[in-house]
């Protein structure tokens, strides 16, 4: 039996992809040395925002846990010590944990806050090697006044902490009041560290039609 | 009870449908009943209507075409045709909403209304959905405390005026008021007067919006974080219906339930507050045994059969029992039943000699419910001064008395919370009770008038002691004549939560479970049949208790939820007894000064901790629910008891709490027929009154009038309750115990002459049973003689309860 008879015609066919595929552009990425670039509304890790003067944005309305569908968010709130204020406002978040092995990143949270205080940003390398590192606590989750970024790990090839800097600027995008002229009009504070993020695409920033 | 007569009847068209209705009755609860919800803000149905808020605008038709109405000021009359969905109606609702967004802030994230918020809730329902108004809303200064528990928010006040018109009709505390006008008006206390009520708390469930906050609630969860489960409130005996409210295993709200029968839906801050003491650090976690003087941590094991084997020690009459007046009718039926079929003694008391007889509370003839109250013509109230004692039955009585129309005879040394609203009110010195009861009797002088309200009825009496001095066989004279009147009702009075049910289940040296007397052969004999041999005779009561453990005569003492010590009218004698007994085992939550001086303590669940009936001062048996588990190794009382009799070789037969109910059920004749399906599902969810003593039942107490001999000394003690005391609820209960007032020694002006002191100037009061220095304060009610000091304060323990005292002034160098 010849060498022709044992592939037959059909496999001169299927090999053709395997060849054509050969001298196309690959789309594989040498992970972790090359990364890809994200989509701008991207659900990596939250981070607990500050206002520009430092002040925390969370005020501990638990709208998050209440909305979150995987119930890994714990939140607490607590009266702000008039002297020295944590948040402005009567109350602020005194306890804010979230269980990132129960999280399925669904983003609800970041629609349901009130005050822009959770954001996702882009980074997602959160592997542990003990249940109890996966539970975020406030140490973890808030920036640093000047809007630095913390992580339960440090930097590393596979952890870039500029990720957590990237956050999206999508989610008050309605006005406040709910009043569908005011549709599409961007209305969010700005934010320690990132300052008032930009618009999306199509979203507007002057008011005026899109 | 008297029957209340078939309500009349009246048709009306309910948006298309007729539906019959009671006539006269507000059309907002007419439709509600119908299954038509009418939204609003300031109607509550326990108090008056107003019709401020307009949020309750139906169509109503009417000789000149149709009108809108707010239905919470409509009465049902024949052929009314309402219409409360049609375009208007909405537009009228939409109008409402949008007018009261216009100030209330959008805080609600962090308000702790948010979530259960009638504003939220009708905004979203009935609302515009977004405002025309762009300018500023108004501002005021955020929270301001108007009392040590409250807070109000002025800028989320929607004017509907619950909280206003509950001070004015409902507590008689008139502290808060609209002031201002236009778009100034606000809520606010009148100058250097806080809001300082005992009933603030309901103002703030009742808030329709975040306005006004409770500061032990307030920020420490959010709505949708709680867990409620009904129960009722172990702070009094007038067991008012609750809803316990937890998240992450911990009471953090108690809110009252509307309940016909009991408290209407309003509760007394101490009912609301004094959850802070189930989460106290202080709370007993672990057993404790004394070890060289000191109690030190044991296990259970170990404590347990110390316990088993010093009980085992003595004889069976040599142990006495005190307490279970605050424990469920279960844990009380354990109690008993290990003292008198394990240990087998005939010495126990649920009470401590501090209030009245055990059969006058437990079977006393014409019982009276609360809701006789409703029906009274004539209210005699001769006892404590029931808003300190017992708030939730003073809103009651105040409600018969000023809603209702009741002629409200009130008799106490002093002037009492009821005075305001009473139609006769009549205070004498301490020790001559008897002689004013004389006098009441035959009508004489100033007594004419209140006299001849008496023979009009029905007459309800409410009696007691009037303080911890006076003789309690004063308040059986007064229910021997108030057996007299027409159409007698009489509430005898007890304080403690579940003194009532405790005596029921047999806690007590004359009475056997089910309201039998140790002298009823016939019922001993039954009781014998299901627990085998009981000791003989009657047993000592808690005075003769501490008296046989002074002397001697008594070696052990097992006290549960009790604090003879502390709480004992002689505490001296309470002392020395605990100190020379030979072995002390308290049953406990927390330490007090009973149990730190205890060999072995226990600690046991609490409230909201073990499952459970309880009975009130009407004879209500309601249900008491579990929804957190108890601190620590605390495990529940009767399991407690049931490891302690198996370690001594008997058994009690206790594996859960409902089957010690069944057991209950089927030995104690005036609980046949309770169970606890029938209490949690059945007709029982308000309560079940056990039946009042007749043919039916073994036990009839008839009041008897004993002739009080008059007292002859120079200063006689009035030694009254006041609401908020150094009890150990109240001292672990942060946010209440910064409200106890020290005691202090009030007189008659003239008395305060004659003694040569001014008020602020120290006085030593020394009586048969101690002796203590108070500061003096007049008090123009008293009647000369008298001297009045407040109960179970820290200071004025050590004084007892002896009805002479003689009274020193004190001066200090340079007076």
């Amino acid at each position: 039996m010849s060498f022709m008879d044992t592939i037959g015609l059909g496999g001169f066919k299927g090999f053709a992809v395997t060849f054509r595929q050969i001298f196309t552009k690959k789309v594989t990425r040498k992970y972790p040395d090359e990364k890809r670039q994200k989509p701008q509304r991207f659900h990596g890790r939250h981070v607990l925002n500050r206002y520009e003067d430092g002040m925390e944005k969370c005020i501990g309305c638990e709208l998050c846990a209440g909305v979150c569908p995987a119930r890994c968010i714990y939140v607490r709130g607590a009266d702000n010590p008039p002297e020295n204020p944590v948040s402005p406002g009567e109350r602020f978040g005194f306890v804010y944990e979230i269980n990132m092995l129960r999280c399925i990143f669904c983003g609800l949270c970041v629609e349901a806050c009130p005050t822009t205080a959770i954001t996702m940003t882009q980074l997602f390398e959160m592997s542990v090697t003990d249940r109890q590192d996966a539970i975020y606590t406030k140490n973890e989750l808030l920036v640093e006044p000047d809007g630095t970024p913390n992580h339960s790990q440090p930097a590393g090839p596979l952890i870039d902490l500029n990720e957590l800097k990237l956050s999206d600027g999508w989610m008050r995008a309605t006005s406040p009041a709910g009043r569908a002229a005011y549709e599409g009009i961007p209305h969010w504070p700005g934010s320690a560290g990132a300052g008032v993020r930009p618009p999306e695409r199509g979203q507007r920033s002057d008011g005026g039609e899109v | 009870m008297a029957d209340t007569p078939q309500p009349e009847l009246v048709t009306i068209t309910l948006n298309g449908v007729d539906t019959e209705v009671r006539k006269g009755q507000l059309l907002i609860d007419a439709a509600e009943q119908a299954g038509t919800y009418i939204p609003r803000f300031c109607y509550q149905n326990r108090l008056k209507p107003v019709g401020l808020c307009r949020m309750c605008l139906v169509e109503v038709e009417g000789p000149r075409g149709t009108a809108l109405v707010p239905s919470c000021t409509q009465p049902c009359t024949e052929g009314l045709v309402v219409d409360s969905e049609n375009a208007v109606v909405h537009k009228a609702q939409e109008g409402v909403l949008e007018f009261l967004l216009l100030n209330h802030p959008l805080d609600c994230p962090v308000c702790d209304k948010g979530g259960e918020c009638p504003l939220q809730d009708h905004t979203v329902a009935y609302g515009p959905g977004e405002s025309r108004f762009v300018e500023e809303k108004r501002h005021y200064e955020k929270p301001i405390e108007i009392s040590d528990l409250v807070l109000l928010d002025r800028e989320r006040c929607i004017l509907c005026a619950r909280c206003t018109r509950f001070c004015d009709e409902i507590s008689g505390d008139s502290l808060i008021e609209f002031v201002d006008r236009g778009n100034g008006t606000q809520i606010l206390t009148f100058f250097d007067e806080p809001f300082a009520s005992y009933f603030s708390g309901n103002t703030v469930q009742i808030c329709p919006v975040g306005a006004l906050t409770a500061k032990p609630y307030r920020f420490r969860a959010r709505p949708w974080d709680l867990e409620a489960i009904e129960s009722i409130s172990m702070v009094d005996s007038v067991g008012s219906k609750v809803s316990v409210q937890t998240s992450q295993n911990q009471v953090l709200r108690i809110n009252g339930v509307d309940s016909d029968t009991t408290n209407h839906g309003w509760l007394s801050d101490k009912d609301r507050f004094t959850l802070q003491a189930i989460h106290s650090e202080d709370r007993l976690r672990v057993p404790l045994v004394r070890k060289d003087g000191e109690l030190v941590e044991a296990s259970w094991g170990e404590a347990l059969e110390l316990v088993a084997e010093r009980l085992g020690s003595v004889r069976g009459d040599e142990v006495a029992g005190l307490g279970a007046a605050r424990s469920t009718n279960e844990e009380a039926y354990t109690f008993a039943k290990f003292l008198r079929s394990v240990v087998v003694t005939p010495h126990m008391d649920a009470q401590l000699d501090d209030a009245l007889s055990d059969e006058f509370l437990a079977a006393t003839l014409n019982r009276a419910e609360i809701n006789d109250l409703e029906t009274a013509g004539t209210i005699l109230v001769w006892a404590g001064d029931l808003k300190e004692e017992l708030p939730v039955l003073y809103l009651r009585v105040r409600r018969a008395a000023t809603i209702l129309g009741a002629t409200l005879i009130v008799i106490h040394p002093r002037r009492t919370g009821l005075s305001d609203v009473a139609d006769h009110v009549f205070t004498y010195r301490p020790g001559e009770g008897a002689d004013t009861l004389r006098r009441l009797k035959a009508g004489d002088g100033p007594f004419a008038e209140a006299r001849q309200a008496l023979d009009s009825g029905p007459v309800m009496t409410i009696v007691g002691r009037t303080g911890g001095a006076e003789d309690p066989r004063l308040a059986e004279s007064v229910a021997a004549f108030a057996r007299t009147l027409p159409d007698a009702a009489i509430m005898p009075l007890a304080r403690r939560a579940n003194v009532y049910g405790a005596l029921d289940m047999g806690v007590s040296a004359d009475l056997l479970p089910g309201r039998v007397s140790v002298r009823d052969t016939e019922g001993r004999t039954a009781l014998e049949d299901a627990w085998g041999p009981l000791p003989e005779g009657r047993g000592k009561h808690a005075t003769e208790i501490l008296q046989g453990l002074k002397s001697g005569d008594l070696k052990a003492l097992i006290t549960l939820g009790a604090d003879p010590v502390g709480n004992h009218p002689q505490p001296a004698l309470a002392g020395e007894a605990v100190e020379s007994a030979e072995f002390v085992v308290s049953l406990d939550t927390l330490l007090n000064a009973t149990s730190a001086r205890a060999d072995v303590v226990l600690p046991v669940a609490g409230f909201g901790e073990s499952e459970g009936t309880a009975t009130n001062l009407e004879g209500r048996v309601q249900k008491l629910n579990r929804i957190i588990p108890p601190p620590g190794q605390a495990r529940t009382t009767w399991s407690v008891l049931d490891d302690l009799a198996r370690r001594m070789g008997a058994t009690l037969g206790a594996h859960d709490a409902e089957t010690i109910m069944k057991e209950i059920a089927s030995i104690a004749p005036a609980y046949a027929g309770i169970d606890w399906a029938l209490l949690d599902w059945g007709e029982g969810r308000d309560g079940v009154v056990l039946p009042g003593p007749d043919g039916t039942q073994p036990l009839q107490h008839m009041p008897v009038e004993t002739s009080v001999t008059a007292t002859t000394g120079r200063f006689t003690l009035h030694l009254g309750r006041v609401l908020y005391d150094n009890a150990d609820v109240v001292r672990n209960s942060p946010s209440l115990d910064v409200l106890v007032q020290p005691a202090s020694a009030a007189f008659h002006p003239r008395d305060l002459a004659v003694l040569a002191v001014q008020p602020g100037d120290s006085v030593r009061l020394a009586g048969d049973y101690g002796t203590v220095e108070l500061a003096v304060r007049a008090d123009e009610s008293l009647a000369e003689g008298t001297v009045y000091v407040q109960a179970n304060m820290d200071n004025s323990r050590a004084l007892g309860a002896s009805l002479i005292v003689q009274v020193d002034a004190v001066r200090g160098e340079g007076s």
